[in-house]
């Protein structure tokens, strides 16, 4: 997948690899350029004469240049800044294509998302599902950005290292890389093995985190039984529990970090000193040994940082894993698709047809809607009421195809909405779903989602009827007004209105009202049921309802009950029948509405 | 305060430094003196081990140069060998106590903020979300730990040490040299300084974007039926993609800042090289300086850059620090508003616990409430309660009934003690409240919100939360008083069945009902009932009326609620709009009275009648 995911971008990997190459090899001139110099200085003769090639022509380059101390000094100087320039360049390139995996990466999870059909996302919990999008595409991100790279670095430069220091002394170059494997291999066991810490902490401090979010949270709980010492206890306990797992993991790591860089000190002293032997037996030159010192210092970091990086390696591919879990999921199908002229119905309407319609979200559930009849007429205004789980919603659910109805079952303008595009039918349908949603953004462009080239004019006809002007211009910035987590927190009143106003601006041909209008009290019910009615023309009205002063101007009122209809009629019919509809009606006139808005 | 605002304010505060605040801050470390002083120790002594290596270097090559094969480097390497272990046991200890001390502070520094969010007035969690004081207590306090200890106490230690080492040992060598080659480090310090703090707030710019990324797949995932409905999926793409675009942006900036960082310096070393070697190699050819010293001058100068870098990290990251340091410390450092008066700690820290008396020693008993003359205004906002008057007799029940916003929470809140008059006196039993205990009278309510929040756990503990040491028996009985029994049983694992978070597993109405057994099984003197049955629905709430009932029972009940039906068996009803009292009896006197209470009575029990309620939404 990564590979597939670098399209486009693997030519900058290969030239920043070239410019790492290109960097190091630079880089890897000073010490020698200096360590000449120094023999120049002790008036050693300079012993050039081990290498053939490119390696030799460079060091015989060098060597020249190191015959006037001044004039290497210069090039000391020149050499970094080449080698810089060629890092800067490697990092920008590894930057700007690593960058570019983790956006493509990014945009094709945001893309599949809203593809997925609504059953994923009743699996799953939007944590886990953002916190793959976000941290798990961040841990892949920081694989390619900087662990791929520390590695080809690392490696590079022993690759590299190894022959110079040959050419120079093959007894030296043995000694230089003797505790190499050790400090790698140390390292990547190390970090193995105490994952299961880095677990135990993760945890705790998930713990610690979930008690203070309940806490503050429930903060008015609290103070309602006076449990302030309760709580300080428990979050004591849980701030202890993490203290305790971070001593022991501080305790484990203050272990690894003092072993690792005894073995890197212990590294350079053996190379000092036993170099310092060849040089007492005239094996090598004094400036020979300051060359293997200063190659220690370069190439020492990066290889103990290479065993950590290894270790840490395994992380990415689990988050690799975990995010391609996602993008394995099948998206709602397009195939059965029959798009024509047909499937814009305008404002002339559409009506909504309901045979014997059996439905259960599992195979093995039991059916919410079982054996459903149901006819609205374009124009008309049908009620559902009913219980909760009597099936209500679920309709609405069909009815947008968030889940598929059986075969002949429902019929949107005479047509099996199996037939229909799915963005076509849900075109035809706006809608204000149960406890909506708005994005946080402004205002205005909440109201218009649906009719992007809606006027200001028509935008503010829309919140008039829905009764949500007077609150949208009590902001300060009125329509401008950006809502949720970045602005003004709505009631859930006025959710439910703004969401209206949206849904009546989308001017589909049928409109479904899920239980829209429960926080909102009831004298502005009243106003936004006038309003829907003056403004339905041949737009098919689907209300669902607890409150039955919603539906009591409903053509038709449906009574629902374990799946199936129960009572049909108007208001007036089904008051005088016995039966469940006239029940409700009594208790609730007896108990009376709400008194406002329960904001 | 938004989050925009906020960032903003970073930005002020990371311009200057303010050197008030870190030693503040500072005051935290005072309980671990000894750990303190210890690393400060060890953290001079990794940095003088650090410098001495290249100066044993010298020696042996010094030593080799000169005798050749008649060297004796035994002692030498035994030196050396002294002090590679002498280094190794440094940083284990330095990371064992750094690490301890870090620990310690945070868990200090989160645990008095906690204690002091337990007594902070609700006044201070209304202005603030709990996103807000989530990142002071999580974060934030980490942040500080990390940078007071890692940073103040260890790399600037560390790297002031290695730097007076490095400076003086190149003195030492050759003062005039030292000098020559010492000039490139105040351009070092200045590009360190100037970089670090630009890589640093590119990075708070890519964090930026990613906490919008966060929140972009976090919206698309929770408004996923939204988007379908209005068949929003590439639209939201669309905007998707600038977003990651912009992200892109930002996260390569930071990179090609950070990759332009290192590869300056280090030309910048290798000008004290070049010059190490140049003007060196001119002394070692006149045999003013051994070749030994030569090299140590010019491995000394090639890490130079090391401390620097360090300490321009720290520097900038206290910079960028500060903000979160003010708020963290702001937060401890608030008053609560609402606290004992210092009289009453007094008389409850001499108090000897008695029968039948509280702990501040008064009768630990709730007589009749009176309110004399109670007004009441948020911090200088206009008074929500103005002059309220009236006595609440023991065990009676008081509907309070009106408008949103009319004062109802505001009365309740008061008579709690959450918040305390601004005009006025509450008086428990010719007492008034202030003189008692605040946790004594806190600890005499309990209450039914209208939100139920439940906490995660299973039903028994939420219950149980009423009453920390009621036994499985009491759970029950209290769960069958208020007819909860009956659904708690059809759960999975009854109740033992997590709620889940907040209690979203229940239903709202479950949740209510659970919160009902809590409030009677911490059986208050004092129950408080806010909007307690408006998300039951109407067939449940009327199963549950004996219930209600059997709550009230024997106890002074506070009763808010929309549905008149709830409130008519009570003992006094009183209509409060605009901070006021504006009529007040038993259900029968008020419809005889005919005013507002009989008005909106007459709209409740005929519903189809939809005229306006004087209720704006």
């Amino acid at each position: 997948m990564l590979w597939d995911l670098s399209r486009g971008d693997r030519l900058r990997y290969v030239v920043a690899f070239i410019a790492l190459a290109l960097g190091l090899l630079v880089m890897f001139g000073v010490p020698r350029l200096i360590g000449f110099a120094v023999d120049v200085i002790a008036g050693e003769p300079l012993d050039v004469s081990g290498a053939g090639g490119v390696f030799g022509a460079i060091e015989r380059r060098l060597a020249v240049a190191a015959e006037n101390h001044w004039l290497a000094a210069l090039w000391v100087v020149l050499l970094t800044s080449v080698a810089g320039g060629l890092q800067f360049l490697r990092g920008r390139w590894a930057a700007q294509a690593s960058e570019s995996v983790a956006r493509r990466l990014r945009n094709r999870l945001y893309g599949h998302l809203a593809r997925l059909p609504c059953s994923f996302h009743d699996g799953s919990e939007t944590g886990d599902v953002v916190q793959r999008c976000t941290s798990d595409v961040e841990t892949v991100r920081a694989f390619m950005a900087s662990q791929v790279v520390e590695v080809a670095r690392a490696t590079l430069m022993i690759v590299l290292v190894v022959p110079i220091l040959l050419s120079i002394d093959v007894e030296m170059t043995f000694v230089s890389v003797a505790l190499y494997p050790l400090i790698v291999v140390f390292a990547v066991v190390f970090f193995r093995r105490i994952r299961t810490t880095f677990t135990t902490m993760d945890e705790a401090e998930g713990a610690m985190t979930a008690k203070l979010q309940e806490s503050l949270t429930g903060v008015r709980v609290v103070r309602a039984f006076s449990r302030q010492e309760h709580e300080r206890d428990a979050f004591a306990a849980a701030s202890a529990h993490l203290r305790t797992s971070n001593y022991s993991l501080i305790r484990t790591l203050a272990v690894y970090w003092g072993a690792s860089d005894f073995l890197i000190f212990a590294q350079v002293m053996i190379v000092l000193f036993w170099g310092a032997g060849a040089v007492q037996d005239g094996n090598l030159s004094v400036g020979e040994l300051f060359t293997f010192l200063q190659y220690q210092a370069m190439v020492l970091g990066p290889v103990q940082q290479m065993g950590r990086v290894l270790a840490d390696s395994g992380k990415a591919v689990v988050a690799l894993g975990r995010v391609r879990e996602i993008l394995d999921e099948r998206v709602e199908d397009v195939d059965d698709v029959s798009l024509d002229g047909a499937d814009v119905m305008g404002s002339e309407g559409a009506s909504i047809t309901v045979r014997k319609l059996t439905f259960a979200f599992g195979r093995d559930s039991k059916p919410v809607l079982d054996g459903l009849d149901l006819h609205a007429e374009p124009g008309e205004i049908v009620a559902l009421v009913g219980p909760p789980g009597c099936g209500k919603s679920v309709l609405v659910q069909l009815l947008l195809r968030f889940y598929d109805a059986p075969r002949g079952t429902l019929f949107v303008g005479g047509r099996d909405v199996l037939d229909w595009d799915r963005a076509a039918l849900r075109t035809q349908v706006a809608a204000v779903l149960q406890e909506p949603f708005l994005y946080s953004r402004s205002l205005r462009r909440n109201l218009a989602l649906g009719a992007p080239e809606a006027s200001d004019d028509e935008i503010e006809r829309a919140a008039r009827d829905s009764v949500v002007h007077e609150a949208i211009t009590s902001f300060d910035e009125g329509y401008a007004t950006v809502i949720g987590e970045r602005g003004v927190t709505l009631s859930g009143g006025q959710r439910q209105r703004v969401a209206l106003a949206r849904a009546l601006l989308k001017d589909a041909p049928i409109l479904v009202l899920d239980d829209a209008l429960s926080a909102v009290d009831t004298k502005t019910e009243a106003a936004i049921v006038d309003a829907l009615r003056r403004r339905r023309g041949k737009r098919t009205t689907i209300v669902i309802a607890h409150r039955l002063s919603s539906v009591v101007h409903a053509d038709r009122i449906v009574v629902l009950d374990r799946g199936r209809a129960t009572q049909v009629g108007a208001h007036a019919e089904l008051i005088a029948t016995n039966g469940t509809y006239r029940r409700l009606w009594e208790i609730q006139s007896s108990q009376g509405p709400e008194l406002g808005e329960t904001a | 305060m938004t989050l925009l605002d906020e960032n903003k304010h970073d930005e002020l505060r990371a311009e200057g430094f303010d050197a008030k605040l870190w030693r503040d801050l500072l005051t935290y470390t005072k309980p671990h003196k000894r750990v303190v002083f210890a690393l400060m120790l060890v953290a001079m002594m990794t940095g003088a081990i650090d410098a001495a290596f290249p100066m044993l270097t010298r020696d042996v090559i010094d030593t080799v140069a000169a005798q050749g094969m008649a060297a004796d480097l035994s002692t030498l390497g035994v030196r050396y060998a002294v002090l590679v272990a002498c280094l190794a046991l440094c940083i284990f200890t330095f990371i064992m106590l750094a690490g301890w001390l870090r620990t310690s502070l945070s868990y200090d520094i989160r645990e008095a903020g906690f204690a002091k969010l337990q007594e902070l007035s609700f006044s201070y969690f209304d202005e603030r979300p709990v996103g807000w004081l989530m990142a002071r207590m999580t974060s934030d306090c980490d942040r500080l730990a990390n940078i007071l200890v890692w940073g103040v106490l260890l790399d600037m230690v560390w790297g002031t040490s290695v730097m007076v080492a490095t400076v003086s040992a190149m003195i030492y060598l050759d003062a005039s040299l030292a000098l020559i080659v010492l000039m490139v480090v105040p351009l070092l310090a200045w590009i360190s300084h100037v970089f670090q703090r630009k890589i640093l707030k590119a990075a708070r710019h890519v964090r930026g974007f990613n906490s919008r990324i966060t929140a972009s797949f976090n919206e698309s995932v929770m408004g996923l039926r939204t988007t379908k409905a209005f068949v929003r999926e590439d639209a939201d793409l669309g905007e998707f993609k600038n977003l990651s675009g912009d992200m892109w942006q930002a996260s390569v900036r930071n990179a090609v800042l950070s990759a332009a960082f290192l590869p300056l310096v280090l030309s910048l070393c290798s000008l004290a090289i070049g010059l190490g070697v140049a003007v060196g190699g001119d002394r070692a050819l006149s045999g003013a300086m051994s070749l030994g010293t030569l090299i140590a001058f010019v491995t000394y100068a090639s890490r130079l850059f090391d401390p620097m870098q360090e300490m321009a990290v720290v520097f900038a990251e206290m910079q960028m620090a500060q903000a979160a340091g003010e708020r963290v410390l702001g937060l401890i450092g608030t008053e609560a508003a609402v606290r004992d008066r210092d009289d009453v700690a007094a008389r409850i820290a001499a108090n000897v616990p008695r029968d039948g008396l509280a702990e501040d020693g008064l009768p630990d008993r709730v007589d009749a409430i009176a309110w004399r003359d109670v007004s009441f205004g948020y911090g200088d906002g206009p008074r929500v309660l103005d002059g309220i008057n009236l006595e609440i007799a023991s065990g009676s029940t008081i509907a309070l009934v009106g408008p949103t916003g009319g004062g109802k929470s505001t009365f309740v809140g008061l008579l709690s003690r959450f918040y305390e008059p601004t005009a006025g006196a509450i008086e428990v039993g010719g007492v008034e409240y202030r003189e008692r205990s605040l946790r004594w009278w806190q600890s005499q309510f309990a209450s039914v919100l209208q939100d139920p929040h439940l906490f995660s756990g299973t039903v028994r503990e939420n219950i149980r939360y009423g009453k920390l040491d009621a036994s499985d028996d009491d759970v029950e009985d209290a769960a069958r008083t208020v007819g909860a029994h009956a659904f708690v049983e059809q759960l999975d694992d009854g109740y033992d069945t997590e709620v889940g978070e907040g209690g979203d597993r229940l239903s709202t109405g479950e949740k209510q009902l659970v919160s009902f057994a809590r409030a009677l099984l911490a059986d208050p003197a004092i129950l408080i009932m806010d909007e307690a049955t408006s998300s039951i629905d109407t067939e449940t709430e009327r199963r549950i009326q004996s219930a209600i009932d059997c709550v009230l029972e024997d106890r002074t009940c506070i009763l808010i609620a929309h549905r008149l039906s709830t409130v008519r068996r009570a003992d006094q009803i009183l209509v409060i709009d605009e901070g006021r009292i504006v009529e007040r009896g038993t259900h029968r006197e008020l419809l005889d009275h005919g005013g507002r209470y009989a008005e909106l009575w007459g709209q409740q029990v005929s519903p189809g009648d939809s005229r306006p309620i004087g209720v704006t939404a």
